[in-house]
């Protein structure tokens, strides 16, 4: 059983690593233009340059991460903030959520980075039209999913609570609240998806500092290696902090779905 | 074509009789003249036309019906979850506003809360106030004791069995020391070998905690081995075909002529 798995990782690794090698081997013969596709070796040495002298020269690779990290955790932590108490007053009231639901779906299906333009007038092009993009696409999403998750809640639940005597506000704390819990955590999960998505955007005007604004730079300089560095560190920073959000659901929800809990 | 109340068995008497359909406070639940239809007056479906019943005190009354014959209906009104669209219902002579009057509901599904262990799904059962915490932590350990999950205290919902979570559930609404237990088919969707277990279970526990049971089923053989009394009803609209005692010792026992026969007699009641 063990020896299978193995075997199946070195597979994989073997077939990573031969499509990588073909690369390399396709711009050395030439087929490949390197400033297209720029190989393995390149990336490494883009990488180095990076991560010591910077690019633009002075900003690191670091810098560039910890100014985005920064800009996403502001505008998501304001939009998460603002949209569990709205998302949980419209849930608990049918009528209101009936009436609401035209505008959520339209805000939401704006594309938020069509809203670039109109922030910048609004708020010029600093650091806060950039947060406030940010919180703008977070925002509808996990309010969507805060709502949902009140309004979805299994009615087999609230009739046990209220078979107790249990209504109104009680009933709302002690059986909707964390009886949603679950989907608002997957909601905030898709919320920081979207913050990531964003981010790219949000950053290519105004700023020379954020991994958006390293991909746009490195772009007018043909460093193509840069723009591949910059996408591949924006997928490990999501995988990163998405696997924290979901180890963190599994510490505050030991109940929930996704704990692999032995059934007996 | 109906079996009239005329159409004894050996052992079923007409038990309405003796319980007394008028108004009594010796009842634990008296029925009187309940209708429920849904939507518009007179343009909804009624689900239940003019239904009395009496149930006694520790009395274990079973409702078995074809679905649509408005039983769990029936049942959700006595646990003031579903209003009466007309009649009342009384318990213990106090008439039913809502829950939390005296009524322990136990569902089809456990309907435990997923987020509480089964020590903690039993102590919300205690809404009483003035108990602590640990108070109730300890009575919910002598409940999940009682229905023999002492083991399994610290388990959440989806941790435990079928089985196991009716058990819970059992105990939770056991909590609340209800004058009157309502089940609605609560081992329905449990395996044949665990339904027949937790079917001892609850009569040893009916015995010794002594509660008024209404329970919902639609399995003959159910009904028979628990209960004192089978209420039949019939739907479009639901109302009440028959009413039977049955009073055969416990424990009973499948193969019993007597229980093969009024098997047979509700069976014939449920397919005219």
């Amino acid at each position: 059983m063990r020896g299978r798995l193995v075997l199946q990782y070195a597979m994989s690794a073997a077939v990573i690593i031969g499509a990588i090698g073909l690369w390399e081997l396709g711009v050395k013969t030439g087929y490949l233009k390197a400033y297209q596709f720029p190989p393995a070796s390149k990336i490494a040495e883009g990488f180095v340059e990076i991560a010591t002298t910077g690019f633009p020269t002075g900003i690191t690779i670091w810098s560039h991460v910890l100014t985005t990290v920064t800009r996403i955790l502001q505008g998501y932590l304001a939009a998460i903030a603002l949209a569990v108490p709205v998302g949980l007053v419209i849930g608990a009231f049918p009528l209101l959520n009936k009436a609401l639901e035209p505008l959520i779906v339209f805000c939401r299906s704006i594309a938020t980075l069509s809203l670039l333009p109109l922030v910048i007038v609004w708020f010029g092009a600093g650091e806060l039209t950039k947060v406030i993009l940010i919180a703008y696409g977070c925002f509808w999403v996990m309010l969507s999913n805060v709502i949902a998750a009140v309004v979805y809640v299994d009615p087999v639940l609230i009739r046990a609570g209220r078979s107790f005597g249990l209504k109104g506000v009680a009933l709302y704390r002690e059986i909707v609240l964390p009886a949603a819990l679950p989907r608002m955590f997957a909601g905030a999960r898709m919320a920081l998806g979207v913050g990531f998505m964003v981010i790219v955007g949000a950053e290519m005007i105004g700023t020379i500092e954020g991994l958006g604004a390293l991909i746009m730079e490195a772009r007018t300089f043909y460093r193509s290696e840069i723009t591949i560095i910059g996408m591949l560190v924006i997928g490990v920073l999501g995988f990163v902090i998405s696997t924290g959000l979901a180890a963190l659901e599994r510490m505050l929800l030991p109940w929930g779905s996704t704990l692999e809990g032995a059934r007996t | 074509m109906t079996v009239g109340r005329k159409g004894h068995s050996q052992t079923g008497e007409d038990a309405s009789a003796r319980a007394g359909v008028g108004p009594s406070s010796a009842n634990a639940i008296q029925i009187s003249n309940v209708t429920k239809s849904f939507g518009a007056p007179g343009h909804g479906p009624t689900v239940l036309q003019n239904i009395d019943l009496a149930v006694r005190e520790n009395e274990f009354v079973s409702l078995v019906g074809r679905s649509g014959c408005g039983k769990t209906t029936l049942l959700n009104i006595i646990a003031g979850l579903e209003r009466p669209t007309s009649g009342t219902v009384e318990i213990h002579g106090r008439e039913v506003r809502g829950p939390g009057q005296g009524q322990g509901v136990v569902f089809q599904q456990h309907a435990l809360f997923p987020w509480m262990t089964a020590r903690k799904n039993v102590a919300f059962g205690f809404r009483d106030k003035s108990l602590s915490k640990s108070d109730k932590e300890e009575r919910a350990r002598e409940l999940l004791q009682l229905v023999g999950l002492s083991a399994a205290a610290d388990k959440y919902p989806r941790e435990m069995s079928g089985g196991m979570q009716q058990r819970v559930a059992i105990a939770r609404a056991l909590a609340l020391d209800p004058e009157i237990l309502l089940m609605d088919e609560p081992f329905g969707a449990l395996d044949e070998l665990t339904r027949i277990e937790l079917q001892q279970e609850l009569l040893r526990i009916w015995e010794a905690r002594k509660k008024t049971v209404v329970f919902v089923t639609h399995s003959i053989n159910e009904a028979l081995v628990l209960s004192d009394r089978v209420i039949l009803l019939a739907p479009h609209p639901g109302r009440i075909e028959r009413d039977l005692a049955i009073d055969l010792p416990r424990p009973r026992l499948r193969t019993d002529p007597r229980f093969v026969a009024l098997h047979e007699e509700i069976w014939k009641g449920l397919s005219s």
